[in-house]
């Protein structure tokens, strides 16, 4: 349906087999991410520390370091990067889909401005040092994001529809609000202003697998109800009154896709600090490589995605080793260019 | 300063890239397995203290192998001649010039767990500048952390030293440096004694935009030291550390005396003397403007006491002839 006009400018095993390319992709991404790091650990080692880690067995020096800075640091790591991708990829897709806007990205509507208002607040104030102090920042940029797009929600009502137009526009200008409200904290606060650059580039967030642990839920029911969508969104590319002539009750698909999504979003981003580009660019990758069907292009979209992502961490933390760069940085830095080559190659116009 | 740091965060990152494209395959770090050779702790009982986060840090004998990640850590560390039980640093940790051969852990743009594990410290010295993320990622890790908070007078900086001496067994070093700071201290107040006038100071965190810099706001350390030094800090009257003043008000105040603390980034008294509007001063007329190491003034360790000096010589140079 959407991908037509496209079938013969691309081989047609690229359409038999999206999923292996991209499986693979995520594969090879994942085995970089755990063998890279700014520690050397020689891949045999690593063989026998993973096998090893799996039947629970211990370790003598100087393998015990080793298997330390792999299980403790670099696999919970490379699952959270995972997962973050895998969110920010598919809500990608899915709000590209609902706004039918090749622009939008999962920060359209406010997620990313209300996480970092309420991160930042949540910073102002001095929490003990505890369990539930140290998880005060997260939990108060999830519900900063939940609210933000709640209120744009209500905001954009019009009567019993919410047209996308109005979602849009109540989004940049509540975004705006909230990001002026972030700034004004951050320079009026002196001690905590170090903490809150850290958590908005992404930097801050605690090792271990509790920040895996903790956002797993909300993107398992999020990204489980995107990629189920996949049939509505395409019937949404007709325009509204098309999609709800064909039988889809219009306003309640999107109502539960924008939640979905922004679920996903909201989880990842409160972990994982606010990430830019990946929500936007791996869609079009997608699209453009594998055809516009939102059945395939969404859980392609996931897997990219968090290839993607752990690409891109692979090199943040390589490139200036041992420092680390902001993942977002690098997203931007390495995926423009190869967006922008992507985009020059792909002999159909118009794909969008 | 604020808005350097940001742009810093920004840019610098993007430099290092284009200059650093081809290194991506990772750095071997030579691990050390010398962990275990911590003293036979018979005449050094364990020390148990509580740190700046209200954690309750114990060693078991003092620490051998120390991560420093702050600046003012290391310069504390280097004082109180722990230098040699340092075995890494923040990428900002600039001083002493020994320190600079010590391998970095990371800074601004965040720190590498791998890194800080791979040096197998016994003690990780973490100052005000430091997320409690951090410090709870480092303990998760199983790491012994130890959260130094930031002073805000000389008093709790000597507290400090006499804190990380107890953490690394140089306590008697740390005692006859606190004395010897202590005496520095009152030599300076002691030449400021005849003091007849006290000039007002602007001092300049920042000017990137010249017609709203920052200046040092009450309860900063430039502040206490600008009037320990004999000066009037017209920051004082503002309500943040780290605050913004508009060029109005700083004609209506018009200063006597203006300190280039972000001389390091390029500010000059000439190019002072150059910003539209500012030539109305009279600190730019006279002269008055000088350039300053904010690095004495900013990191709250052993060196503030050099900053107190150097500031009561540039406002007073006619008592310290």
């Amino acid at each position: 349906m959407m991908q037509q006009g496209q079938d013969g400018s691309r081989p047609a095993t690229m359409k038999i087999h999206p999923y292996l390319y991209t499986l693979l992709f995520l594969v090879l991404a994942v085995i970089l991410s755990i063998a890279i790091g700014s520690v050397y650990i020689p891949p045999l080692d690593l063989g026998r520390i993973l096998i090893g880690w799996l039947d629970r067995a211990t370790f003598s020096e100087p393998l015990k370091t080793f298997a330390f800075i792999l299980t403790g640091i670099r696999l919970p790591r490379t699952a959270l990067v995972l997962l973050t991708g895998a969110a920010l990829g598919c809500s990608g897709a899915a709000y590209q889909g609902l706004f039918r806007n090749p622009l939008a990205d999962p920060y359209l509507i406010g997620v990313a401005s209300g996480a970092g208002l309420g991160a930042v607040l949540a910073m102002s104030i001095n929490w003990p040092y505890s369990f539930w102090g140290l998880l005060a920042a997260p939990v108060a940029a999830f519900i900063g994001a939940l609210l933000t797009v709640f209120l744009v929600y209500t905001l954009a009502r019009v009567g019993k529809t919410v047209p996308t137009t109005n979602l849009i526009l109540a989004g940049v200008a509540f975004g705006s609000f909230a990001t002026a409200i972030t700034t004004f904290l951050m320079l009026r606060s002196t001690g905590e202003l170090h903490r809150a650059i850290a958590w908005l580039n992404g930097g801050a967030s605690q090792a271990g697998w509790e920040p895996v642990l903790a956002m797993l839920p909300f993107l398992a029911m999020g990204l489980g109800i995107l990629v189920l969508s996949g049939h509505a969104l395409n019937l949404m590319q007709f325009g509204d009154d098309q999609a709800q002539q064909m039988g889809l009750p219009v306003t309640r698909a999107r109502t539960l896709i924008l939640l979905a999504a922004s679920l996903a979003t909201a989880a990842a981003v409160s972990f994982s600090g606010i990430i830019g580009f990946i929500g936007l660019i791996v869609p079009h990758v997608i699209r453009l490589w594998f055809g516009a069907d939102y059945r395939r292009l969404l859980p392609l979209s996931l897997i990219g995605g968090a290839g993607a992502l752990l690409l891109a961490d692979v090199i943040a933390r390589s490139m200036i080793a041992p420092q680390e760069l902001p993942v977002g940085i690098v997203t931007a830095l390495v995926g423009a260019p190869f967006f922008l080559w992507v985009l020059r190659r792909a002999k159909n116009q118009g794909y969008w | 300063m604020i808005r350097k740091h940001v742009i810093a965060l920004l840019i610098v990152p993007l430099l290092a890239a284009c200059g650093a494209a081809q290194t991506s395959s990772p750095t071997p770090i030579p691990t050390q397995p010398t962990a275990n050779t911590l003293p036979s702790a018979t005449a050094n009982p364990s020390v148990t203290l509580t740190d700046g986060l209200n954690r309750t840090v114990t060693l078991t004998g003092p620490a051998q192998r120390v991560v420093s990640l702050a600046p003012a850590n290391t310069e504390i560390l280097f004082a109180i001649r722990a230098g040699s039980q340092v075995v890494g640093r923040d990428e900002t940790s600039d001083y002493p010039v020994a320190a600079l051969s010590l391998p970095t852990v990371g800074g601004y743009s965040g720190f590498n767990l791998e890194a800080i594990v791979a040096l197998h410290p016994d003690l990780v010295l973490a100052g005000g500048i430091n997320t409690p993320e951090l410090v709870a990622s480092l303990e998760h890790l199983g790491l012994t952390v130890y959260y130094l908070p930031n002073p805000t007078t000389l008093e709790e900086m000597y507290t400090n030293l006499e804190t990380v001496a107890k953490l690394t067994g140089h306590e008697t070093e740390a005692a006859i440096l606190v004395d010897s700071l202590k005496s520095q201290v009152a030599a300076v107040d002691a030449k400021l004694k005849p003091l007849s006038f006290a000039p007002t100071v602007y001092y300049e965190l920042d000017a990137t935009e010249p017609t709203k810099p920052f200046t040092a706001g009450p309860g900063s350390f430039v502040d206490l030291l600008i009037d320990r030094a004999g000066g009037i800090n017209i920051g004082a009257e503002l309500s943040s550390q780290w605050a913004q003043i508009s060029l109005e008000q700083l004609v209506v105040i018009n200063p006597g005396v203006i300190i280039l603390g972000d001389s390091a980034y390029g500010e000059t008294p000439e190019k002072v003397a150059a910003r539209p509007g500012w030539g109305t001063l009279t600190a730019v007329q006279t002269g008055q403007i000088f350039t300053f190491d904010d690095n004495l003034v900013s990191r709250p360790g052993p060196r503030l006491v050099d900053g107190l000096e150097a500031l009561a010589k540039l406002l007073h140079p006619d008592l310290f002839k």
